[in-house]
């Protein structure tokens, strides 16, 4: 009996590690290498004849003048602006996702009954079709001859310019684009609240609305601030939707001054260095998340 | 600001040039060094060769030509050999910048399928040509790129005894500065860089007409070339800056840029390079353009507009007018290295590049197709005539020419300003 259970423990015990092996893998070739071979572009000291930066594998070759650079200009030079506007895009679109988002999710976790299911496909339908595909059926749309101004002219609104490099179409765009990122994972926290919960609260007097905010919400904080996290992180080094909807210096974000730098030229270490700016900005926010969940997780306990 | 670079007293001031040796310098904060080095750097360029060190090999400009090396790893095909058959003629270029009817003819001719795989800007084009196991048989590489290209081995010589046509090219082409004995390239096409506008909406066009894309009249509907050296060149020159178009002064590249950030907020100035559409379709009213964009552009003119409504400035002096060229040349990769030589001829013969001419706008350099001729022959309307460009252009018109890295990682760290929206 003994040694059965001690070769079923030493089984167990490789088990586990096993079991992490991909995980460990994934983490390895698809986080830690790039991490490190863009440190190795960003910290790069010497070029080639093209004038692009050699990556320096050894970290001894290291040399920071380059990203203290990215980091001076970002923090009072010319890309000061650029971060500023990312932000400020970043947090209104999440905005929008909140006021358009909750309601949704709330509804199909709540109130959808039966058309639940179809709700939840008709969310997750525009993921059927490819993300630049569906931007561009909004350049379309959006054109000054196109749908959208057709209708506002219907009600005696006079067209707008939407196309021509205006902020509200880049933040509209993003947060669009992003909806369905932020609605499932809030649909699976108040899709867990437990109904019994509800009933208490209202068996004890609170009405509806004192309901959903003393109960409802303080229940589904730790989803709300999980779906946005999954939809900022994304958006905040988005380019592409930024260049098919506007294309104007005046909307650019950090992900477009970063595709400049690595796509069009020599200066790849600068765009390096913004990526590890924007890893960096985005990690603090991460740390906070973690430190929220485990903090829930404790309280939870 | 007086700065001239044939000013005398300028090229011959003391050079304080740092002496480093290569791999010093780049090794020692080549980023750094850009501001305060660059300046004498770019002085030393007009210099006697080898003046520039920093690039690593000999930078050609007109009074100092370059006969680009051949090396034995690295020869020509020979004589005589039978064209390649079937299978992908693989052409990099430019999107529109080469008629379909003259490719299609090509490959019906010689049993292949010619293909395009387009670039916007040399960029891209470097970034295409350099994949590794990529093989393409066409390139069309400026005097701007042409340099690094030969000596990174991306190119291979040309065998001229495959293109007799030569000749037909101006006298100066079959022996251009960039490229000594045209070992590696022929021009392609020759060009000028102005202003295209809707003639139908500018009333008036100002003396120095790049001050079109500073009126807030035009607000909205303003363009100017994704080009990084045209843009700021052409700031360099509106504003009266230097006619140094090359310029590693990093004050002046500054002011440049400043007065193009400037056009952000005065007339929400976008960048792209379709000229040629843009402004018949009407998205555009004022586009910096390339003088073939204006002469193309009448084929895009909707239905029932005239190319009346076109009009295209350029500076009146020579000695102010931007101009540049376009060369081919045959990439090393190339899988069918003859049937290139056989396309670059055609190119130069009379009757397929006048059709071309015809297609894309942009003028060859070849003795009979002269200004006149192609007026001649309708091809250019009265009122597009500054489009034209002339030999004279060529004697004295400002080029952008290759230069040291670190003057071109100046002016793309303030081009990436203006991208920045300043």
């Amino acid at each position: 009996m003994g040694e059965q259970e001690d070769r079923h423990d030493r089984a167990t015990r490789r088990l586990w590690p096993a079991l992490a092996l991909p995980g460990t893998f994934w983490l390895i070739a698809l986080f830690l290498v790039p991490i490190y071979a863009v440190m190795a572009v960003a910290f790069s000291a010497s070029i080639n004849i093209f004038g692009e930066p050699v990556p320096a594998w050894n970290p001894l070759d290291w040399r920071y003048a380059t990203f203290f650079d990215v980091v001076q200009a970002s923090v009072t030079g010319p890309y000061q602006e650029v971060w500023i506007r990312t932000g400020v895009y970043c947090v209104v679109a999440l905005v929008i996702c909140v006021v358009v988002g909750f309601p949704v999710a709330y509804y199909t976790a709540r109130l959808a009954g039966k058309r639940r299911g179809l709700i939840l496909a008709l969310i997750l339908a525009p993921w059927w079709i490819n993300y630049i595909t569906r931007m561009l059926a909004w350049i379309n749309l959006l054109q000054d001859d196109g749908y959208v101004n057709k209708t506002l002219g219907i009600f005696g609104i006079a067209p707008v310019d939407w196309l021509s490099g205006n902020s509200y179409t880049v933040v509209l765009a993003l947060a669009y684009g992003y909806l369905p990122f932020f609605i499932i994972p809030l649909f699976a926290s108040l899709d867990r609240i437990d109904q019994r919960l509800l009933e208490a609260s209202r068996d004890l007097g609170s009405g509806s609305v004192r309901t959903f905010l003393r109960v409802t919400l303080p229940l589904s904080k730790m989803g709300l601030i999980t779906a946005l996290v999954i939809t900022a992180l994304p958006m905040a080094g988005d380019y592409y939707t930024n260049t098919l909807v506007s294309g104007s210096p005046k909307t650019n974000m950090i992900g477009n001054q970063i595709e400049l730098f690595l796509l069009q030229g020599p200066l790849k270490h600068y765009g390096a260095s913004l990526v590890l700016l924007l890893s960096l900005v985005l990690m603090f926010f991460m740390a906070y998340y973690l430190i929220l969940t485990q903090r829930a997780g404790r309280d939870a306990q | 600001m007086s700065f001239d670079p044939t000013d005398p007293a300028w090229r011959h001031r003391p050079r304080h040039r740092p002496q480093l040796s290569r791999r010093a310098f780049l090794r020692g904060g080549l980023w750094l060094g850009a501001g305060i080095g660059a300046a004498p750097l770019l002085a030393s360029c007009n210099n006697a060769y080898p003046a520039v060190q920093s690039a690593g090999y000999p930078l050609a400009r007109p009074n100092n030509p370059v006969r680009l090396p051949i090396r034995d790893s690295n020869p020509p095909i020979e004589n005589g050999l039978e064209p390649e058959t079937g299978g992908d003629f693989k052409i990099l270029n430019y999107d529109a910048y080469m008629a379909p009817g003259i490719m299609k003819d090509f490959g019906d001719r010689h049993g292949v399928q010619v293909q395009v795989t387009p670039y916007s800007n040399y960029d891209e084009m470097l970034a295409k040509i350099r994949t590794p196991g990529e093989s393409f048989d066409l390139v069309f590489p400026g005097p701007s790129v042409l340099s690094k290209m030969v000596y990174a081995e991306l190119l291979q010589p040309m065998n001229h005894s495959y293109v007799p046509n030569l000749k037909n090219l101006w006298p100066e082409y079959q022996d251009p500065w960039y490229d000594r004995g045209a070992r590696y390239t022929v021009p392609y096409t020759i060009y000028g860089t102005g202003v295209m506008y809707r003639a139908d909406r500018v009333t008036s066009i100002p003396d120095n007409g790049y001050d079109l894309m500073w009126d807030e009249a035009y607000a909205g509907k303003v363009y100017l070339l994704d080009d990084l050296s045209e843009a700021i060149g052409m700031s360099l020159l509106r504003n009266h800056i230097t006619k140094d178009i090359n310029t590693g002064d990093p004050a002046f590249v500054q002011e440049a840029t400043n007065s193009i950030i400037d056009l952000i907020g005065r007339v929400n100035v976008k960048t792209d390079v379709s000229a040629y559409s843009e402004v018949p379709e009407g998205t555009a009213t004022i586009h910096q353009s390339w003088s073939g964009d204006p002469i193309a552009g009448q084929y895009y003119l909707p239905k029932g507009e005239t190319p009346d409504v076109l009009g295209y400035w350029r500076p009146k002096d020579p000695k102010d007018r931007v101009i540049g060229s376009d060369n081919i040349a045959i990439p090393k990769s190339a899988a069918k290295p003859v049937l290139s030589h056989m396309m670059i001829n055609d190119l130069l013969d009379n009757d397929i590049a006048l059709r071309n001419f015809g297609w894309n706008g942009y003028q060859p350099p070849l003795n009979k197709l002269s200004a006149r001729y192609l007026i001649d022959q309708g091809y250019i309307p009265e009122n597009l005539m500054s489009a034209v460009v002339l030999p004279e252009d060529f004697d004295f018109g400002l080029t952008f020419y290759e230069v040291t890295p670190d003057i071109e990682a100046l002016w793309r760290q303030f081009w990436a300003e203006f991208k920045a929206g300043g």
